[in-house]
């Protein structure tokens, strides 16, 4: 844990490193080069796109929206550069509540996937080989149909006439039926179930690899089964818990179909808002200005993250 | 993206052979419509009787279209705004006049109702109505009668008094999540004009609905012709079309749940679906074809047959099946109908007010 | 016990067994990993199981650690009955064949690991890791993580781990396995010292014959889940006493034959294979008649070109190939019949080369007492 452990490196990384202008240096730049491609016109173009509309002002045209760029007389180019967008998002405290509902929601739900997920992972990473895979296919199995199904089925089952609220008032623990439609616990019960998988699947990825003679040596050394998994397994699978939560977390934060449907009128979150922004006020820079403003919002918290998680792990 | 391609590969044959679009492939018409609102065998006749190929695509709110038409470059050469929408999309420059020489069969329209959407489209210049529908209360007639003692809702009191939307909190009442058709139908029970953009009308059709709030189950477009159906609400402030269709679906699906729809007699609002021809749309021509064929009114009437939403056309009207043409919930009587009121487009400024308002008056925040 | 300077002093085989496995039968389904075994080892033992790859000697070891509980029978250490007593109750620890370390812990969290566990105080902890890695002279890689080791290191540093908690056993599963042939030398003497010094009981398991016969006071040779032999490694080298325990030990050539003449003090046995008679100056109690066979060590052997007077067992044979293994020969003797057999001679002597060639004609002979008679 402390810096100097990081300085010294073991001497068998040294033949490792690749000369300069060597082809396996040019193999590996073309293998990185594939994934940076890949961010550059999925992640960056489309953000400086949205980026750009951000700073535009709304206008009834197509597309309706001001050129930050114009030719005044074809000579002079005029820049027109407009923030209040992002000053609004100050000036209103809708935004910031959404935002705060949003990553509240976004952060319970994760929680608690992390933690009913974890016991899933493992122990489907502690079945044989051979019937793991039975395991997975288990937790991937909802994943085939359309999460939209998936939805559609919880508002079934938890609508007042639906299947809970039959059961229990046919077996008269309750007289009237409980409204768990159009509430909180609805949307976080979807989010946590539609989100599940993402939790389930890193976790078991480094629960897999995790060496069982690490959990004999600490029952060996005097660890009973919670010491050890607090000491020995969780921290080890501290890569899949960062990965899984990052999975959870960042969709959930923009998550718009799963409020919008099992959700009730007052829960808040920043994807109805940028719905709004750009379908009902059909002011597009405003929508790119939240847009950005939820990117910032959820990447700070990722690389927080990324290197607390890179921390903990040494050399990983 | 194939759009775009497409679009760029006829610019560049635009530029290089210098010849008008449509001479190119002139067989073809790309509608975009709202899904299931054309009889079955309405654009295989067409094609047959023309010979124009059609590709038909569909969506299912009117902010999708708006979203495509406003990016541009969609490729469409007929689409089918609400006429309120078509307003502001017009103001964008995105639809091309129409050319009524070609509209042989304009003259079978409604000049009553073509008077109402000229209020959105200044002398009708862009848009041919489609099939129109009003905005009032559907409702589970059993849980109507056992709260409330009635067996049809003629007042919009059921809702805007809070001492009897609270009767009906316990069944559930749900709300379309629009705000300008929200608000615009308390305005319209206040007796205030419900295009009005001053703040104080606003803050006013806020208030009245903030009085319903706390009796309101959900706000949501499209949610509830399922739940009305079901049962899993009993009172909601929606589309005549939808409510019909789930009173159509609690029919099919015999659960004893019985469904009424009014327009109070304060009024209500009244909507057109309208269509339109874009102005970058490649098939012009064959979009004009298109439009005089959907306006013969045996045409018109197997729509309205299909779908159950009244057509604007006096021809058509009589040639509708009569369980259709009779039914209040489709063709209000003349009563219903000079009580309703049509939406006029808002400006960008009060969009955001009344957005902002919808939302505070929602979640509070 | 709270001294690390503790020895084995009082402690010794006379004293009550320490561990007793009694009776301990361990089955995975139809598999039989541990077939019945009784096995008493004592106080401050260095005990070593030898066997092959499936003989049963890890399950025995984890069996002992807690990880594994056996199917039948019972084990105790110290007198007390270890059944239904978790790993983490037992006064035992274990020494891993892949060391086991944590990775995302120092050396010395590592090795303070079970201290803390056992709820030592901060302060002391430290003091007890740093004696320890001291002990086996790994106190500069205290704040190394184990990827940053070499593999003696990582040894070094689990056998540092595994001892910190004083056990009153070590368990050591191939604790030498990882580690190439001179260190693994080196790392014997050092472990033997270390348990001549704590005085800790040790249990090895290994395959290795070489490292068993250095390191153990007492070894137990196993075969297909059974024990075969205990004894002290010079006992079982010289008595075996069976075939097995003969050639799983060091090399040895083997002779079927037909016991012939079976004396109190000694015994006549024809073997057809050598096309001779020998004499071993121990009895058996076997009949005549029985099919037995003749164990010989091949440094028990003298080779000569003439007949040696009084010898009682020569066989001839003609030198078929030679190895030069620098400190011995082997040679390896096709006899008339056509078995092959195997001598080794010192080189006594720089200069000279060996004194057979390839193809000399020579006679194999070995006194009364250096063959074995193994009936099974």
């Amino acid at each position: 844990m402390t810096a100097n452990a990081h300085l010294e490196q073991p001497a068998r990384a040294a033949p490792g490193t690749p000369r300069n202008g060597s082809p396996q240096q040019f193999g590996r730049q073309a293998v990185t080069a594939v994934p940076m491609l890949w961010l550059l016109v999925f992640f960056a173009l489309p953000f400086v796109f949205v980026m750009k509309i951000s700073l535009a002002e709304a206008d009834i045209a197509v597309p309706p929206y001001t050129a930050l760029l114009t030719w005044v007389d074809n000579k002079i180019l005029s820049i027109h550069i407009d923030l209040s967008k992002y000053l609004f998002l100050f000036e209103d405290s809708l935004y910031l509540a959404a935002y705060l509902g949003s990553l509240k929601i976004a952060a319970v739900s994760t929680i608690f996937c992390l933690f009913i997920a974890f016991p899933i992972a493992l122990f489907i990473a502690r079945q044989k080989p051979e019937t793991r895979i039975f395991w997975l296919a288990l937790v991937m199995l909802p994943f085939w149909t359309s999460m939209l199904l998936r939805v559609y089925a919880w508002i079934g089952i938890l609508q007042s006439n639906g299947i809970i609220n039959s059961v229990l008032l046919e077996l008269g623990l309750i007289h009237e039926p409980l409204a768990l439609l159009q509430t909180d616990f609805a949307v976080y019960l979807g989010i946590i179930y539609s989100y599940l998988p993402f939790m389930v699947l890193p976790l078991y990825a480094t629960l897999e690899k995790l060496d069982e003679t690490l959990i004999e040596a600490s029952a060996d050394l005097g660890a009973r089964p919670t010491t050890s998994f607090l000491t020995v397994t969780l921290p080890l699978a501290l890569p899949g818990v960062v990965a899984g939560c990052v999975m959870v977390f960042v969709p959930a934060v923009g998550e718009f179909v799963i409020p919008a449907l099992m959700g009730g009128p007052d829960t808040l979150m920043i994807g109805r808002v940028l719905w709004d922004e750009f379908f009902s006020n059909r002011d597009w820079p405003m929508a790119s200005a939240v847009a950005i403003v939820m990117l910032i919002v959820l990447v700070v918290p990722v690389m927080l993250l990324r290197s607390r998680g890179r921390h903990s792990l040494g050399h990983g | 993206m194939q759009n775009l391609k497409r679009g760029a590969f006829a610019a560049l044959i635009g530029l290089a052979v210098a010849t008008p679009l449509n001479a190119a492939d002139n067989k073809v018409l790309n509608i975009f419509n709202w899904s299931d609102y054309v009889a079955p065998n309405t654009i295989a006749d067409f094609e047959k009787a023309t010979g124009i190929k059609v590709n038909y695509d569909v969506f299912d709110s009117n902010e999708i279209l708006e979203a495509k038409l406003l990016a541009g470059r969609s490729n469409y050469d007929i689409v089918v705004p609400t006429a309120s929408f078509l307003e502001r999309q017009a103001k964008a420059g995105i639809f091309r006049p129409l050319d009524k020489s070609k509209l042989e069969n304009y003259k079978n329209l409604d000049a009553e109702l073509l008077a109402r959407i000229a209020q959105n489209d200044p002398k009708n210049t862009f848009a041919i109505p489609y099939m129109w529908g009003t905005i009032g209360i559907g409702y589970n007639k059993d849980k109507i009668k056992e709260r409330l003692g009635v067996d049809t809702i003629t007042s919009w009191d059921v809702l805007f008094k809070p001492e009897m939307s609270a009767k009906l909190k316990d069944c559930g009442i749900a709300v379309l999540d629009s705000p300008s058709e929200a608000i615009g139908t308390a305005l319209g029970y206040l007796g205030i004009d419900p295009n009005s953009e001053k703040p104080e009308d606003l803050a006013k059709g806020t208030d009245l609905m903030k009085q319903l709030r706390p009796n309101v189950k959900y706000f949501h477009s499209s949610q509830y012709i399922n739940d009305l159906a079901t049962g899993a609400i009993c009172a909601v402030v929606g589309y005549n079309g939808d409510i019909l269709q789930a009173r159509t679906r609690a029919e099919e699906a015999k659960n004893g749940v019985s469904i009424g729809f009014s327009v109070p007699q304060e009024g209500g609002l009244m909507w057109f679906d309208v269509m339109a021809i874009p102005k970058d749309a490649p098939h012009a021509e064959n979009a004009h074809i298109f439009l005089n064929y959907i306006l013969k009114p045996e045409v018109t009437a197997a729509i309205s047959d299909k779908v159950h939403y009244a057509n604007a056309s006096t021809a058509a009207t009589p040639l509708v099946s009569p369980e259709v043409r009779n039914d209040p919930g489709t063709y209000p009587s003349a009563a219903v109908r000079s009580k309703l009121f049509t939406m006029k487009a808002h400006s960008a400024k009060f969009d955001r007010l009344l957005t902002r308002a919808w939302t505070e008056m929602k979640t509070g925040k | 016990m709270t001294s690390l300077a503790s020895n084995r002093s009082a402690a010794g085989p006379a004293d009550a067994p320490f561990v007793r496995i009694e009776g301990v039968t361990k089955r995975f389904g139809d598999f039989v990993a541990v077939n019945n075994i009784s096995l008493d080892i004592h106080r401050s033992e260095l005990f070593c199981l030898l066997g092959g790859s499936g003989s049963g000697k890890s399950t025995l070891l984890r069996m002992l650690a807690g990880f594994e509980h056996p199917t039948e029978g019972r084990i105790l250490i110290d007198g007390q009955d270890m059944t239904g007593v978790p790993p983490y109750e037992r006064p035992v620890n274990m020494m891993f064949q892949s060391y086991a370390l944590f990775p995302h812990m120092t050396v010395a969290d590592n090795v303070g690991y079970g201290l803390r566990r056992a709820g030592v105080a901060r302060r002391e902890v430290k003091r007890r890791v740093a004696e320890m890695l001291n002990l086996v002279k790994m106190g500069d890689f205290a704040h190394r993580k184990p990827d940053q080791l070499s593999g003696g290191q990582r040894q070094r540093v689990a056998l540092a781990r595994s001892l910190v908690r004083q056990p009153k056993l070590l368990l050591l599963d191939e604790p030498l396995g990882a580690l190439d042939k001179k260190l693994r030398e080196e790392t014997q003497f050092e472990l033997m010292k270390i348990q001549t010094q704590l005085g800790t009981t040790f249990i090895v398991v290994t395959h290795d014959q070489d490292e068993a016969m250095t390191l153990a006071s007492r070894m137990g040779v196993m075969n297909e889940g059974q024990l075969v032999q205990v004894g002290e490694p010079r006992n079982l080298y010289e008595f075996p006493s069976s075939r097995f325990v003969a050639q799983f030990i060091g090399a040895v050539n083997m002779f079927e034959g037909v016991l012939v003449d079976d004396e109190p003090d000694h015994v006549r046995i024809r073997s057809e294979e050598a096309g001779c008679t020998f004499f071993v100056n121990h009895g058996i109690s076997s009949a005549p008649g029985q099919t037995v066979h003749v164990a010989v060590r091949p440094e028990k052997i003298r080779l000569s070109r003439e007949i040696p007077p009084g010898a009682d067992n020569v066989v001839k044979g003609v030198v078929d190939e030679i190895a030069y293994l620098g400190n011995l020969s082997v040679f390896q003797v096709r006899l008339g019949t056509g078995k092959l057999i195997r001598v080794t001679l010192p080189n006594l002597d720089r200069h000279e080369g060996t004194t057979f060639e390839p193809s000399d004609t020579v006679h194999c002979s070995w006194g009364p007492s250096s063959g074995v008679v193994l009936a099974s």
